[in-house]
C-alpha cells in the first residue's frame, strides 16, 4: 500500500494494461485449478452423493447449533468463536465435550465475571434432563466441533459410563483427582476464590467430559493419559462414594473431616458431659 | 467396742465429726425402696445385656466390605455403629447404675474435718528416720560392698538394655552414606548406566506405563515415578519407587506459547512445554499437587503455599521459601521421557546441613 502511494505518476500509462493482464492471468489460474480439483473430485469420489446424504443432517445440526450459539454465546465468545477480549476465550478446538460440560452444568452462559464459573441450573433450552435440551446440546456441540474439532462427548450415557472396577478407580482418583476434590469427592478450596467443586451433583457424562476437557483450572486428562476405561473406573468410584453411598458409620457430616466432626463433638459431646456433671452434683 | 463404735473412733482420731447422718430408707421394706432397688438393678442388667450384645456383634456381625447397593450393604454399613453403640451403652449404663445407687441408697451425711498443718510431728519424723537407719544397719547392707555393687551392676545393665530397646529405634543416622545419604539423593539418582524412565501409576501393581510426550494434552499434569528396566516384574522395587516420600514428580505440560522464566543453571531442564517438578513442598513436605491449569500455579493444600509453574516453580505466596526442585528431563530415541540425572538439590523441607 505505502509503496504504491509513493510511486511517481510517470508509468501511469502502462499500469492499466499490466493490471488487466495480471487480473486475467489470475482468473485463468483459478479457473484451471478449479477445473482440476473438480475433475479430480468427481474421479476419486464417485459416491459423492452418498456422502452428501450423510453430511446433510450434520449440516442442519451445525446450522441449528450456530443459531443457538448466536442467541446464547455470541456476546462473549464472538461471532466466529474467536473469543472477545476481557469477556470470553476462543472456542476453536475446545470440542463438543467442553460445550456439553459447560452448558449442561449451567456454568455457561456465565452469570457474571468472577474467580470461577459456578454450577447452576442450566438454561431451560439446554437442560440435559429434557429431550429438547439434549437435542440443543447436541446441535451446539456439533457447531463448535465443526469449527476446529477437539475432544468429543462419549458415545454412552448415564450408568453405562460407570466402569466395573471402582477399586482401581479409587486408586486413580486418589492419585489424580483427590488432591483438589478430596478423596470422598466433596471438593475443596484453591487459591484466590477458586475451588474444586463437589462431585456429588455432576452426572456421569459431566464427570467424563470434565476429565477430557479440563474446565477452568482443572488440568486436562486426555485419553492417552487416563484411558477411557480408567475414566469409567474413576466415575464408578466417584459414584460409589458420593450421594450418601459412603456413610458407613451412620452419617458422614459432610465428609469435611475434622471441622464438622470437631463442631459436633464440641457441641453434642460437651453438652452431654456437662449434663452428666450437673446430674452427678444435683441434690435429690 | 462394736464395729460402729470403732468406725466412729477412726473418724474422731482423724478429727472428723459427723454433724448429721440420716439413712435414706428409715423404714425398711417400703414399696418406694423396692422400686429404687429395681431401678438400680435395671441399669446393671441393661449394661450386662449390652455387653453380651457387644461380644456377640463383635464376633458374628458381618463386617466384610459390601459395595453400596449390593445385598447385605445395610448390615455391613451398620457394623461400626452397632459395636460402637453397644460398647458405649455398656459403659454408660454401668456408670449410671453406680451413680443411681449412690444417689438412692447412700445416707445423707454432713461431716466436718479439722484442717491440719502440713508436716508431721517432730517425734514422728525423727523416729521414722531412725527406724530406716537401724534397718539398714541390722541387715548389714552398708558393709557388704560386693553385694551392693554386683546388684547395682545387674540392675543398671538391665536398665540400659531396656533403654536401648525403647530408644534405639528412634535413633537414625541421616548422614549415613556421605554424599549419597538419603537426605541428599532420591530414587531418581542413576544407578550405573541404566536409563531412568518416567512412569505413571495405572492403579495396577506391576503394570508398566512409561510416559511419552504425546500422552499429555496441553494444560495437563501427571504424577510420575522413576522406573528402570531392571525393575520390570519386581513388585517390591516398583512399590518402593511409588511409595518413597521423595520420588513423586509432577510432570506438567504448559499450554503452547506460555511465557516462562528459567532458573539460572536449569535452563535446559525442561523438554519443550514439559516441566518436571518435585511434588514435595519445600515448606513442610506436603504433596503440592493442586495444579491450577489456568494460572499455572501449584498450590499446597496444607499451608497454602503457591508456586509458579511458569517461573521454575518459585514460591509466590505462603510460607514456603524455596522453589520446588526441578527434575532435568529429556526424551530418548524411543520417544519416552527419561530423567537426565537426579534433582540437583535435596527435595522437601530444609534441614540443618542444607545450604539455601
Amino acid at each position: 500500500m505505502t509503496t504504491e502511494t509513493t510511486t511517481p505518476p510517470a508509468p501511469r500509462k502502462r499500469r492499466p494494461h499490466g493490471k488487466m493482464r495480471r487480473k486475467f492471468a489470475g482468473l485463468l489460474a483459478i479457473g484451471v485449478a478449479l477445473l482440476a480439483v473438480g475433475g479430480g473430485y468427481t474421479l476419486f469420489a464417485p459416491n459423492a452423493e452418498q456422502n452428501q446424504a450423510i453430511a446433510q443432517p450434520d449440516a442442519a445440526l451445525v446450522a441449528k447449533g450456530q443459531e443457538l450459539y448466536n442467541a446464547a454465546c455470541i456476546t462473549c465468545h464472538g461471532s466466529n468463536l474467536q473469543g472477545v477480549a476481557e469477556r470470553g476465550p476462543s472456542l476453536i478446538g475446545v470440542g463438543d465435550a467442553a460445550v456439553y460440560f459447560q452448558v449442561s452444568s449451567g456454568r455457561m452462559p456465565l452469570a457474571r465475571q468472577e474467580a470461577q464459573a459456578g454450577r447452576k441450573p442450566p438454561l431451560p433450552q439446554f437442560d440435559p434432563d429434557t429431550e429438547e435440551g439434549r437435542a440443543n446440546l447436541d446441535a451446539l456441540g456439533a457447531y463448535v466441533q465443526a469449527n476446529g474439532g477437539g475432544p468429543e462427548t462419549p458415545a454412552q450415557t448415564g450408568a453405562a459410563l460407570r466402569g466395573d472396577d471402582p477399586a482401581r478407580g479409587g486408586q486413580l482418583f486418589r492419585l489424580n483427582c483427590a488432591s483438589c476434590h478430596n478423596f470422598t469427592g466433596v471438593g475443596g478450596a484453591l487459591s484466590s476464590g477458586k475451588y474444586a467443586p463437589s462431585l456429588a451433583t455432576p452426572t456421569e457424562e459431566q464427570i467424563y467430559t470434565a476429565m477430557l476437557t479440563g474446565p477452568q483450572n482443572m488440568p486436562k486428562f486426555g485419553d492417552r493419559q487416563l484411558t477411557s476405561e480408567e475414566k469409567r473406573d474413576i466415575i464408578a468410584y466417584v459414584k460409589s462414594v458420593t450421594n450418601g453411598s459412603n456413610q458407613v458409620g451412620g452419617y458422614d457430616l459432610g465428609g469435611l473431616g475434622p471441622t464438622t466432626e470437631g463442631v459436633v463433638i464440641f457441641v453434642v459431646g460437651l453438652t452431654a458431659v456437662i449434663g452428666f456433671a450437673m446430674w452427678l452434683g444435683a441434690k435429690n | 467396742m462394736s464395729q460402729e463404735e470403732l468406725a466412729r473412733l477412726a473418724g474422731t482420731l482423724d478429727d472428723v465429726e459427723v454433724v448429721h447422718n440420716a439413712p435414706k430408707w428409715p423404714v425398711r421394706g417400703t414399696r418406694a425402696e423396692k422400686r429404687a432397688e429395681r431401678t438400680v438393678a435395671a441399669w446393671f442388667i441393661l449394661s450386662a445385656l449390652s455387653a453380651l450384645g457387644f461380644i456377640v456383634a463383635f464376633i458374628a456381625w458381618p463386617h466384610e466390605y459390601v459395595a453400596p447397593g449390593a445385598p447385605g450393604y445395610g448390615w455391613y454399613a451398620s457394623y461400626n455403629p452397632a459395636i460402637g453403640f453397644l460398647f458405649g451403652f455398656t459403659v454408660l449404663a454401668l456408670g449410671i447404675g453406680v451413680i443411681a445407687y449412690v444417689r438412692k441408697f447412700f445416707p445423707e451425711e454432713v461431716s466436718v474435718q479439722q484442717r491440719h498443718d502440713g508436716r508431721s510431728d517432730e517425734v514422728d519424723r525423727r523416729t521414722i528416720m531412725a527406724q530406716l537407719a537401724s534397718a539398714g544397719k541390722s541387715t548389714d547392707i552398708a558393709r557388704r560392698k560386693l553385694i551392693t555393687r554386683s546388684a547395682g551392676a545387674a540392675a543398671g545393665i538391665f536398665g540400659i538394655g531396656l533403654g536401648i530397646a525403647a530408644l534405639g529405634p528412634l535413633i537414625r543416622n541421616p548422614w549415613k552414606g556421605g554424599d549419597q545419604a538419603a537426605l541428599w539423593v532420591t530414587p531418581w539418582a542413576p544407578k550405573g548406566d541404566e536409563t531412568v524412565y518416567l512412569r505413571r501409576d495405572t492403579g495396577i501393581l506391576g503394570e508398566i506405563s512409561r510416559v511419552r510426550p504425546e500422552d499429555m494434552e496441553p494444560g495437563s499434569m501427571e504424577t510420575v515415578f522413576p522406573y528402570r528396566e531392571s525393575e520390570r516384574g519386581n513388585e517390591e522395587e516398583l512399590l518402593h519407587a511409588q511409595r518413597a516420600s521423595d520420588t513423586p514428580v509432577m510432570l506438567i505440560r504448559l499450554r503452547p506459547g506460555t511465557e516462562t522464566i528459567k532458573r539460572q543453571g536449569q535452563e535446559n531442564f525442561h523438554f519443550g512445554d514439559y516441566y518436571a517438578f518435585s511434588k514435595v513442598c519445600t515448606h513442610l513436605g506436603c504433596p503440592t499437587s493442586l495444579y491450577q491449569a489456568q494460572d499455572n500455579r501449584i498450590l499446597c493444600p496444607c499451608h497454602q503455599s503457591q508456586f509458579l509453574a511458569t517461573e521454575y516453580a518459585r514460591p509466590v505466596f505462603g510460607p514456603a521459601t524455596r522453589a520446588l526442585p526441578q527434575l532435568p528431563i529429556t526424551v530418548d530415541s524411543e520417544g519416552y521421557f527419561v530423567a537426565r540425572s537426579d534433582f540437583i538439590e535435596p527435595v522437601g523441607p530444609a534441614f540443618w546441613e542444607r545450604r539455601p
